[in-house]
């Protein structure tokens, strides 16, 4: 099946880069829409202040990761929208990917950080158990 | 002065510690402050005397103070102003549910539970009746209900929450005094001009290197906080309520509000936080682990008790209105600044301080592991024997060499 609809998660490792331009690839020859989502995680627990703090950081910084994602796509041809959600991002790219209809959904295999994976499981891992879609993980 | 230089190595290396700890755990930063405060004075109290963190210096204790001072500002001025006219009612019901429902069943726990003497187990009440609207905002914005109406009335309400809790605490054990008049004498007319006068002073004079903005809100906190100091009240009081009405004004100023936060988080906090920690007795903790216990469930139990019988009503479904309910039992920020003001006013003894401190962080920290655990809306999400067709594939395609700006 020719996905229409890719959506790729973005946390900025280097992974997540390569899932990028592995979809990129997949948008431009099937001239597929294709989606960025991030999603900023806010320690826990949230503390007054400080969460606003880091919300506003971490969208700031992959606004800033977003143009140089942006260049990418037209430089490809391919029409690119991006997305900051907020919570955890398994959660947030299957929930999103069923609300925007994705065909196919393609994440790193490693995201950012061994601890956090300890303490979150990995995102891959939920994304393909739990995805409305096909799942391409990107080695 | 070498030792003021000595020991403000000291506490800054701990508060980059605390940072380094914070990003490696992913927990948040003022927890980490906490723990790095009551094991440092753990350790450092064993290897070199109880003395050498010195805790009690004057500038310590005026920087610890300003970080609460300022922080509990900033809290206050990221109320939505338009939000709150618009749904005051509902958002005071909630907010006084909020605040009532733990302040009074946690004073009840400790006064004929616990049998602390009165004055204690209303400290108690008041320390653990807050919330955190960081935790509650959070929430709505994973489950998409920040722009709901029951989302922005449970966070207007967690305001009040708030507002109730520092009200409670600047009043509750202030004798009623002609000093006390004179405070709120003073501060109410206060509170009314400012929104009028600021906008106004920070056209006029404001935008310039010399960051008078941050020195005019300094000066009203300070100001007002003395003033309420000296009404034997709480300079939080204030300070949250200039936030509160400035909200619609210096809240909306960003880079302002950026400036703060750089000032408050890159100074201010980790000497409150780490201050804060540093007077918790591990010993006393571990002598009676069942007051922690008693409390922490005191607050949970209340706080669900009066929370989610309001989610219910709102037709929340069950899972999220849980979720919710279990968010709502945290309060990290004014729990340790009621527990500290019981401390410093010799209302409460270091063992007290110890269990309330540890029963505020265990409720921002428990409630938010069980939430996770068994509550997150994972309905949301389709069942695994739905699971959908996995490739893996090695993608080296395309480098930043061949047209990939990455």
């Amino acid at each position: 099946m020719i996905p229409r609809k890719i959506l790729v998660g973005y946390d900025g490792s280097s992974h997540s880069q390569k899932a990028f331009r592995h979809a990129l690839e997949l948008a431009k020859a099937n001239q597929s829409g294709l989606l960025v989502l991030s999603v900023a995680v806010p320690a826990e627990p949230a503390v007054d202040v400080e969460m606003e703090d880091m919300l506003e950081e971490a969208e700031e910084h992959f606004r800033e990761d977003f143009k140089q994602l942006e260049a990418s796509a037209k430089e490809k041809g391919v029409d690119l929208e991006t997305q900051i959600l907020v919570g955890h991002p398994a959660e947030q790219i299957i929930r999103h990917a069923k609300e925007w209809g994705a065909d196919l959904i393609v994440v790193g295999h490693r995201g950012k950080g061994r601890i956090a994976e300890w303490l979150l499981g990995s995102v891959s891992k939920r994304v393909t158990s739990y995805a409305p879609c096909s799942v391409t993980v990107v080695r | 002065m070498a030792h003021v230089w000595a020991e403000a190595t000291l506490w800054i290396g701990l508060a980059l510690i605390a940072v380094l700890l914070s990003i490696w755990l992913k927990i948040a930063t003022a927890l980490s402050e906490i723990v790095v405060g009551t094991v440092a004075q753990l350790v450092i109290g064993a290897l070199v005397g109880r003395g050498f963190l010195g805790t009690t210096e004057g500038w310590i204790t005026f920087l610890a103070g300003t970080g609460s001072i300022v922080l509990t500002f900033l809290a206050g001025a990221e109320l939505d102003p338009v939000v709150f006219k618009a749904k005051w009612k509902q958002a005071t019901l909630m907010g006084l549910v909020g605040f009532f429902a733990p302040f009074l069943g946690c004073t009840a726990v400790a006064y004929y539970a616990l049998h602390w003497a009165p004055a204690p187990s209303w400290l108690a009440g008041v320390a653990l009746s807050t919330t955190s609207v960081a935790v509650v905002y959070a929430v709505m914005l994973e489950l998409g209900l920040n722009q709901t109406e029951f989302g922005k009335i449970i966070l207007a309400g967690c305001f009040v929450n708030d507002l109730a809790t520092v009200i409670a605490l600047g009043l509750i054990f202030a004798p009623f005094t002609l000093k006390t008049a004179a405070f709120i004498g003073t501060s109410v007319p206060v509170f009314l001009f400012l929104p009028w006068l600021t906008p106004r002073f920070f056209k006029w004079f404001g935008g310039r290197p010399s960051e008078l903005e941050a020195k005019y809100l300094l000066f009203l906190m300070f100001g007002l906080g003395a003033l309420a100091a000296w009404a034997d009240s709480e300079a939080v009081l204030p300070a949250y309520l200039i936030g509160m009405v400035l909200a619609g004004t210096v809240g909306k100023d960003h880079a302002l509000v950026r400036r703060l936060r750089t000032l408050t988080f890159g100074l201010l906090t980790p000497f409150y936080f780490i201050r804060a920690g540093s007077f918790v007795s591990v010993p006393a903790l571990v002598s009676a682990p069942l007051v922690f216990v008693a409390l922490l469930l005191a607050k949970m139990a209340s706080k669900f008790a009066g929370v989610y019988p309001v989610t219910k009503y709102q037709r929340y479904v069950p899972k999220e209105g849980m979720y919710t309910t279990l968010m709502m039992s945290t309060g990290l920020t004014f729990g340790t600044i009621s527990s500290l003001f019981g401390l410093s006013h010799h209302i409460i003894d270091q063992a007290q301080y110890s269990f309330l401190v540890a029963t505020v962080v265990g409720s921002a920290v428990v409630p938010t592991m069980i939430a996770n655990a068994y509550f997150l809306p994972h309905y949301l999400l389709p069942k695994p024997e739905q699971a959908p067709k996995v490739e893996v594939v090695q993608a080296v395609s395309v480098g930043p060499g061949k047209g990939g700006s990455l």
